[in-house]
């Protein structure tokens, strides 16, 4: 349809054929040859409407009209390159920000678990465990007991699966010869079957696996494209973990990595009985797993509602087994005990996503958007711009017959043009970026845009579109076909250049803008706050990596150790050498209340007894640079048969020893099983994470205590820290061949990570800051320099009439400085609500902090200046006669 | 013939009719544009003036519906012509539109017959 079979020539040339057929029958009637092809030419009549009707017949009208359009709006918008070029840029930059906040926001919040029917798919939560456990998560961990009971009761749920880690951080696994790391879970038996994950290649578990513990795992689409090179030969390959082998079963659907918080998970394997497989990595409590241990809650439940079922129908029906259940084991409760009770919370997106991101990426959400806004406002602005200098142009079209929806069609075609271009360079961008975010926040499910995305995106262009297209139309409508009758070209700017409208737009922007930069203030200060926050020690010199190292006995173990410590002192470079139980800086802390000389203390009221502790080695307040403030560190005199000795806190020891010598005194846990002598005090320092508050803290002695298992391992060493890594992976090796070196790194970047979040949100705050003040600047440079241009004419006659330079700068600066004050009071009230939003996410910052509100003023005040000067000179250069003589 | 009128049937009718005439010129062999005209005019009495524009168009929507194709050739006088000639299609449909124009034309004869009858007695 495109194109007929046959030319107009072709027609033209038939018709040419007819009329001279004519002419000739003429002439045999006798006609002189002019007049015959006279008449015959007459008789045919319009020859060009038979031409055009030809031309129109069987053809796409409306197509024709817009290949028309298209070519039209192409030719007028490269008649302008520097517009635009500023339109498009200025578009790809709020909508690609826009699109990448919005695909993050995707794949975070919105996209749902990769599981069948992921809406029937529940968390179970309890309000808070018994007295007398240990969870990992009080309100998110569950014992096996009560998970056993919970999965034979029949109606509520059709699945009740559980999983918990390996290890809190990666487990050392072995394929062929080289050890590695991987992140794995022990999960039960109807764990894939009960959320509905495909099995593409190879099977997944059974009842009977998890019954029997079976040595079989189900590999990660992920893990099996980064180790395994996608190979399909590595089903029924052993995969040894922790030194004991598995049976790779299969490999779950692409997209399915796990249900860990933030992570994405190597491996599965069915639910394990054995002390080198127990949950967490952790050692044996008593003797115990995490089976057989019914005060460890440790585990992670998920279900799947029956059908039918709703899920308070589901509370309800299984709130009295699970109270029965949490209590198994632990005796019954005691007179006015809390029961824990059980809650049910949707699993359809992420997990702990929600939690992590949820409020900072919805502020940032908020922040592109008005970053969109002063995008598009500053688009619309220039088009007005130009198309009021255009005013004759289509004023000239209407004269000449062109009705007002030709010059609608003309303009929406423009718009689209420029949105189209806008929205494919914005996507780009889009892509880019989430990539990059990907990498920097180390999220490992993918960011990159999708389908709904795309959705997303294409609906602002169609606003975008719109909003372009119908904004200029009233200007290029007013105009009139009377218009291109005048000359004057003040006569044509005039009534555009008074537009209230571009003042309100601009005032508007400064509010935005002031908003914007207030936000990012904040969070860049918040920034610097935690990167200065003296931890309390040297941390410059340090490197850690965990070992995981095959424990048969309590002597064993520490036997282990005692040796890596000392070849570890050995090595060159080497200043000193500790362990620790939990790695510092890593957000983990064991945290409990502890008896004081056999009581718990007694506290003020309301305030709480938790103390974070820690298990550590020799030299370990030394090796971090910790001051100690009275007694002594740790030692290698302190050993199992020595007496109990422990270490706290001057927190510690003002809170619940105060005004006495903390030395002496006896400390345990609040079970009474294990007691330990203040043999030092300690500074204050920081333990899980950068932003922590001063908090009571206890350290015991890694050989007295009576559990041992993973540790890392703390060296501080002289010159670059990462270059003792490989001379430490071969002392731990001469040890055990199987033993990789978990997460090495040095401790700054491991402390670093607990603010990574934080960085990333207030750097990207602050790029979308810079933005916004970009385009204000430009938005507000734009029209000004085009009024200016519109009233050369007036300032010409103002000068003529005797306004001197200094009066005509001070007339376009006050307007700009006028619209700065209206913007900076508009956006000063806005700023001060989202500085109260922001508030949980500050840190050493007052929502109301002078400076940031101060220099998001003077910022503004600064762009809107600059912005004028420029013309505001060009104004006042003005020579009177040139802009008289332009008219 | 090619007046533009408001009403739907008319122009439908109209234009039926005129490509109707055209399958009929062309049924003893392959004709130019001026020759169909001219037949036309000709076996018509002179009652039908065939506008020449909304021929060509005639003929060009005859062709692209197959019913007619065309061959560039040489005139009886030796000119370069453009002769269009009945395909199979188009001799179908030259019938059954020939059947349809009788029965309409009957139908609308009996209406106007029965109307005028006694005025034409009068006469």
């Amino acid at each position: 349809m495109f194109r007929r079979r046959r030319s107009t020539e072709d027609f033209a040339e038939e018709i040419r054929a007819h009329v001279e057929l004519e002419a000739e029958e003429l002439r045999r009637d006798g006609l002189s040859a002019d007049e015959a092809r006279w008449k015959a030419r007459r008789k045919f009549g319009n020859l060009r409407a038979a031409e055009e009707r030809f031309y129109m017949q069987g053809r796409w009208v409306w197509l024709d009209r817009v290949l028309r359009d298209l070519r039209l709006g192409l030719r007028s918008l490269l008649d302008s390159p520097g517009f635009t070029l500023t339109a498009i840029l200025t578009l790809a930059l709020g909508m690609g920000a826009n699109t990448a906040v919005f695909s993050v926001m995707n794949s975070i919040l919105l996209r749902s678990l990769p599981v069948a029917d992921a809406d029937r798919v529940v968390y179970l939560r309890t309000s808070n465990p018994p007295r007398g456990t240990g969870t990992i998560d009080s309100n998110q961990t569950f014992s096996y007991p009560v998970y056993d009971a919970l999965r034979r009761q029949t109606g509520a749920m059709s699945a009740v699966m559980a999983y918990v880690p390996l290890s809190g951080n990666k487990v050392a696994v072995r394929y062929g010869s080289q050890p590695e790391e991987a992140e794995g879970d022990m999960v039960s038996g109807d764990f894939f079957s009960g959320l509905g994950v495909k099995l593409p290649r190879g099977r997944g578990f059974t009842e009977q696996d998890e019954k029997d513990h079976a040595p079989v795992a189900v590999i990660s689409y992920n893990y099996w494209a980064r180790r395994f090179a996608r190979n399909p030969e590595v089903l029924g390959t052993t995969l040894y973990v922790n030194g004991i082998g598995f049976t790779i079963v299969g490999i779950a659907a692409q997209g399915f990595e796990g249900l860990e918080t933030g992570g994405s998970t190597d491996f599965w394997i069915p639910l394990q009985n054995r002390p080198e497989l127990n949950a967490w990595g952790n050692p044996l409590e008593d003797g115990k797993t995490y089976m057989a241990n019914p005060t460890w809650w440790c585990l992670s439940l998920v279900g799947r509602l029956s059908p039918g079922v709703n899920k308070a129908q589901a509370t309800a029906q299984l709130q009295p087994t699970f109270q029965q259940a949490a209590y198994i084991g632990l005796g019954s409760p005691m007179a006015g005990e809390k029961r824990p009770t059980l809650s049910l919370i949707d699993a359809k997106g992420f997990p702990g996503y929600a939690m992590q991101y949820g409020k900072p990426l919805r502020l940032l959400m908020g922040m592109v958007g008005l970053v969109l806004l002063i995008a598009l406002t500053n688009v619309v602005m220039l088009l007005i711009a130009r198309n009021a200098t255009r005013q004759r142009e289509f004023s000239m079209k209407l004269a000449l017959g062109a009705s007002r929806g030709d010059l609608l069609r003309q303009l929406l075609t423009e718009s689209l043009l420029l949105a189209s271009a806008g929205g494919l360079a914005a996507w780009f961008f889009a892509v880019l970026a989430t990539r990059a975010l990907g990498n920097w926040a180390q999220i490992e499910s993918s960011l990159a845009p999708d389908g709904t995305v795309l959705r997303f995106t294409v609906a602002v262009l169609a606003v975008a579109v719109l909003l372009f297209g119908l904004a200029p139309l009233r200007i290029a409508l007013s105009a009139g076909p009377t218009l291109a009758l005048k000359t004057s070209t003040a006569a044509a700017g005039a009534e555009a250049g008074k537009s209230r409208m571009g003042r309100m737009i601009v005032a508007l922007q400064m509010s935005l803008c002031v908003v914007l930069l207030v936000a990012a203030g904040l969070l860049i200060r918040t920034l610097r706050n935690l990167e200065n926050t003296p931890l309390g020690f040297n941390v410059d010199g340090l490197v850690v990596f965990g070992v995981n190292p095959d424990i048969k006995s309590l002597e064993q173990g520490r036997a282990f150790y005692r040796e890596l410590i000392e070849k570890m002192r050995e090595l060159p470079g080497v200043e000193s050498v500790t362990v620790m139980a939990d790695r510092i800086g890593s957000w983990w802390s064991d945290n409990s209340a502890m008896m004081v000389d056999g009581k718990l203390p007694d506290v003020a009221n309301g305030s709480s007894r938790t103390v974070r502790s820690n298990v550590v080695g020799p030299d370990f307040f030394r090796t971090l640079g910790v001051p100690i403030l009275a007694g002594r560190d740790f030692a290698d005199s302190d050993t199992a048969t020595s007496p109990h000795a422990g270490i706290v806190n001057e927190e510690f020891a003002r809170r619940f020893l105060p005004n006495q010598n903390p030395l002496g005194h006896l400390i345990g846990p609040d079970n009474g099983m294990y007691q330990m002598t203040i043999v030092g005090v300690v500074k204050n320092h920081k333990y899980r994470s950068i932003d922590e508050e001063p908090i009571p803290m206890a350290w015991y002695e890694y050989a007295q205590v009576p559990i041992v298992g993973r540790m890392d391992v703390e060296l501080r060493v002289e010159g670059e820290p990462l270059a003792i890594l490989p001379a430490a992976r071969k002392t731990v090796q001469q040890l055990d061949p199987d033993l990789p070196l978990i997460r090495p790194m040095t401790q700054r970047a491991q402390y670093d990570l607990t603010i990574s979040n934080q960085v990333l949100f207030a750097r990207l705050a602050g790029c979308f800051g810079l933005l916004a003040v970009a385009l204000v600047a430009t938005g507000l440079y734009g029209t000004l320099a085009y009024r200016v241009n519109h009233r050369t004419a007036e300032i010409g006659i103002r000068m003529a009439m005797g306004a001197r330079r200094g009066q005509v700068l001070w007339m376009i600066l006050r307007e700009s400085l006028l619209l700065t004050a209206i913007g900076v009071a508009l956006g000063i009230p806005c700023a001060m609500l989202v500085g109260r939003a922001l508030s949980s996410s500050l840190y050493g910052v007052h929502p109301l902090d002078a400076a940031s509100y101060l220099l998001a003023v003077v910022g503004v005040a600064t762009v809107a200046l600059a912005a004028s000067a420029v013309p505001a000179c060009r104004a006042a250069s003005v020579e009177p006669l040139t802009a008289l003589r332009t008219e | 013939m090619s007046t533009r009128e408001t009403n739907d049937d008319r122009i439908a009718l109209l234009q039926g009719t005129l490509d109707l005439l055209i399958l009929k010129s062309l049924v003893f062999g392959p004709r130019h544009g001026q020759g169909i005209a001219r037949s036309i005019q000709q076996q018509s009495e002179e009652v039908f003036l065939v506008e020449h524009g909304s021929l060509y168009v005639a003929l060009q929507r005859l062709e692209d519906r197959k019913w007619i194709r065309a061959k560039w050739g040489v005139s009886d006088n030796k000119r370069k012509a453009r002769f269009y000639s009945l395909t199979e299609q188009g001799r179908e449909q030259l019938h059954e539109k020939t059947g349809q124009w009788r029965r309409l034309t009957r139908a609308v004869g009996l209406i106007l017959d029965a109307n005028h009858r006694p005025q034409s007695e009068e006469a």
